[in-house]
């Protein structure tokens, strides 16, 4: 029952903070120079041709009745045309596949990686490799992923001929092939901000006192880290992935443009470029959902995982 | 856990010589050498450079190092060194403004937060909570994107201000979390009540007793902040809605050598290497600041 009371706020909570993503996505849009018509239609139609255009566009009523009409669309799935005629949902939908598995490839990289350092550190506390994890997690925040991605294409793709350095392949060996370096790469955007809390939770779950009941008890080695400290350490690791979705959807962004994929990131960058603003809207729009989604359904997994947060 | 740090220092294992080499000396001093070398470059470009950064040499395109070009040159045939050393003002002057505007302002919300009213408090922490649920530097690429870089301000060029407005959004709500749980923290403290019992003015407690005590832990983070500012501006600019193209700025010279990686390779390492470095020796500055605070 609490569980179901928990989701229930959280899904009037993800409507009212979609509403505002939108009020957001719509002011973004309003305060960007120039006229969406003239800009469609280019310097030399006349001027007839932009106010008919307007008049279409719906761009002659009142922000609050525009408003209104935005979310009206949207809401019937429809995001506008782009600046060359295409349907924003039809470039959505082809550029979406990429950038899924390029999170899909950074989440499972990083998360593993996250889970090995922040184990080891977090057993050997306080010792030479615990100081060194840190330390090394701490610098590794500060290495710029584009140039962490050009250095992988120069000393690895490109002499070994082993990985392709523009788009994602097609074939499911290609693919895997293709997303190796991206995954890498945004490894290192993520796993450093993970690894430090990470590393705390897991100390608290050692030192609670469950796991001293576990070992008194007699159980020890892999059992004692499955089934108790990983199990107990789930919560944290969902939650920190979801406080971050926002970073990580910047670090996809960063990927495309370096590995020259074609996903929605890059299409962000180059519509924002071309001041495409219904392009621009729609992802925007689809990235900040992703977010509040994240968000709601990391805290619900957390609160089913560990009854006792889901009072609070 | 407020009291550890009093039993380590009473504990009779420290010998007097060790104590005048606190932890964390090895880090502050290797990120203050890194620091402070970069900050020289840059006041002293000039004199350890040859030539103005945007001066071309269209004969001398793409030059490999050699001793007039230490970095060999780019494809307009600029001195990468020169524009290296130059790029350090501009990267650094966001970074340093980025990073100390959202320190004041979330500082003082942060205080405002712990020590204000009840509604006051939620208000202000719903707000930080929304923040950080936005995915703040997707809506940045698409309003700069859409608005373009702008002209400059007062002393900043091009690209500047957006960057610096952007940052102050992302990270104050670090700082007003900081000060929030700090203050909190130490409102709490015997000698804070002792102080008041003894009659002391609100004010003057709040400014002489509970903001020094609380501050420490955000003067670390600033230097974190401003080494992570670093990168986001090179990130943004390589992504095309920072610094412009063509301005010397670490990024911009990423992506303007990146069509030429196979055989001018250095074009982007150089830079790389020179946002990873500074990057660190803040982290270092920071990180040794933070083991001296809590030994």
């Amino acid at each position: 029952m609490v569980a179901m009371r928990t989701v229930l706020a959280r899904l009037i909570q993800l409507v009212l903070v979609l509403l505002a993503v939108t009020l957001v996505v719509f002011v973004l849009t309003q305060i960007a120079p120039g006229d969406a018509a003239r800009l469609r239609l280019g310097p030399r139609a006349s001027p007839e041709a932009v106010s008919e255009l307007r008049h279409q566009l719906g761009l002659d009523r009142s922000l609050p009745h525009q408003y209104l009409d935005y979310v009206t669309r949207v809401l019937h799935g429809d995001f506008g045309t782009s600046i060359d005629g295409q349907s924003v949902s039809d470039i959505i939908g082809r550029r979406i596949g990429d950038t899924l598995w390029l999170l899909l490839g950074t989440l499972v990289l990083a998360v593993t990686t996250s889970l090995v350092l922040a184990w080891t550190a977090a057993w050997f506390r306080d010792r030479p490799v615990d100081h060194v994890i840190r330390l090394g997690v701490l610098l590794a925040l500060f290495l710029p992923a584009f140039w962490v991605g050009f250095l992988l294409i120069r000393l690895v793709a490109i002499p070994t001929g082993w990985f392709p350095v523009a788009d994602l392949g097609s074939s499911p060996a290609e693919l895997l092939r293709s997303l190796v370096l991206p995954s890498v790469t945004g490894a290192i955007i993520l796993t450093p901000v993970l690894v430090r809390s990470l590393r705390s939770s897991l100390i608290d779950v050692l030192d609670s006192e469950y796991i001293a009941v576990a070992r008194s008890l007699g159980v020890g080695g892999p059992t004692l880290i499955v089934r108790h400290v990983l199990r107990n350490a789930l919560g944290p690791v969902l939650t920190l992935l979801a406080l971050n979705v926002g970073y990580l959807f910047f670090g996809v962004v960063i990927l495309e443009a370096t590995f020259n994929i074609a996903g929605l990131g890059s299409a962000l960058v180059e519509a924002s470029a071309k001041r495409d603003v219904y392009t621009v809207q729609g992802i925007t729009l689809l990235f900040a959902t992703g977010v509040v989604l994240a968000n709601i359904l990391g805290e619900t997994a957390v609160s089913l995982l560990d009854p006792r947060t889901a009072r609070t | 856990m407020i009291d550890t740090p009093v039993i380590e220092d009473a504990a009779p294992s420290t010998t007097p010589s060790r104590r005048l080499r606190r932890r964390g000396d090895g880090k502050l001093a290797v990120g203050a050498v890194i620091v402070g070398l970069f900050v020289l470059a840059a006041l002293f470009a000039p004199l350890i450079t040859s030539g103005h950064p945007a001066e071309q040499d269209l004969l001398n395109r793409l030059a490999p190092p050699s001793r007039a070009h230490v970095l060999g040159t780019d494809q307009l045939g600029r001195d990468e060194w020169t524009r290296l050393v130059y790029a350090i003002r501009i990267d650094l002057r966001v970074a340093v403004l980025g990073s100390l505007i959202p320190a004041v302002l979330g500082s003082l919300i942060g205080i405002a937060a712990g020590l204000g009213s009840k509604w006051l408090d939620a208000a202000i922490m719903r707000t930080s909570d929304i923040v950080v649920s936005l995915p703040l530097f997707i809506f940045f690429i698409a309003l700069v994107g859409l608005l373009g870089p702008g002209t400059g301000f007062l002393f900043l060029g091009p690209g500047e201000l957006p960057l610096i407005i952007g940052f102050t959004v992302i990270s104050w709500v670090v700082y007003a979390r900081l000060l929030r749980s700090e203050v909190r923290r130490v409102r709490s403290m015997d000698y804070i009540r002792a102080a008041r019992l003894g009659g002391l003015p609100r004010r003057r407690v709040i400014a002489w007793h509970i903001v020094p005590n609380a501050i420490g832990q955000s003067i670390v983070y600033f230097f974190v902040d401003v080494g992570l500012a670093v990168v986001a501006i090179s990130t943004l600019s390589f992504l095309g809605v920072g610094i412009p193209v063509g301005t010397p700025e670490w990024g911009s010279m990423i992506q303007s050598g990146r069509g030429v990686i196979q055989t001018n390779w250095w074009l982007i390492a150089a830079p790389g290497a020179a946002i990873a470095l500074i990057g660190m020796g803040l982290a270092l500055i920071g990180d040794g600041l933070d083991d001296r605070i809590k030994s």
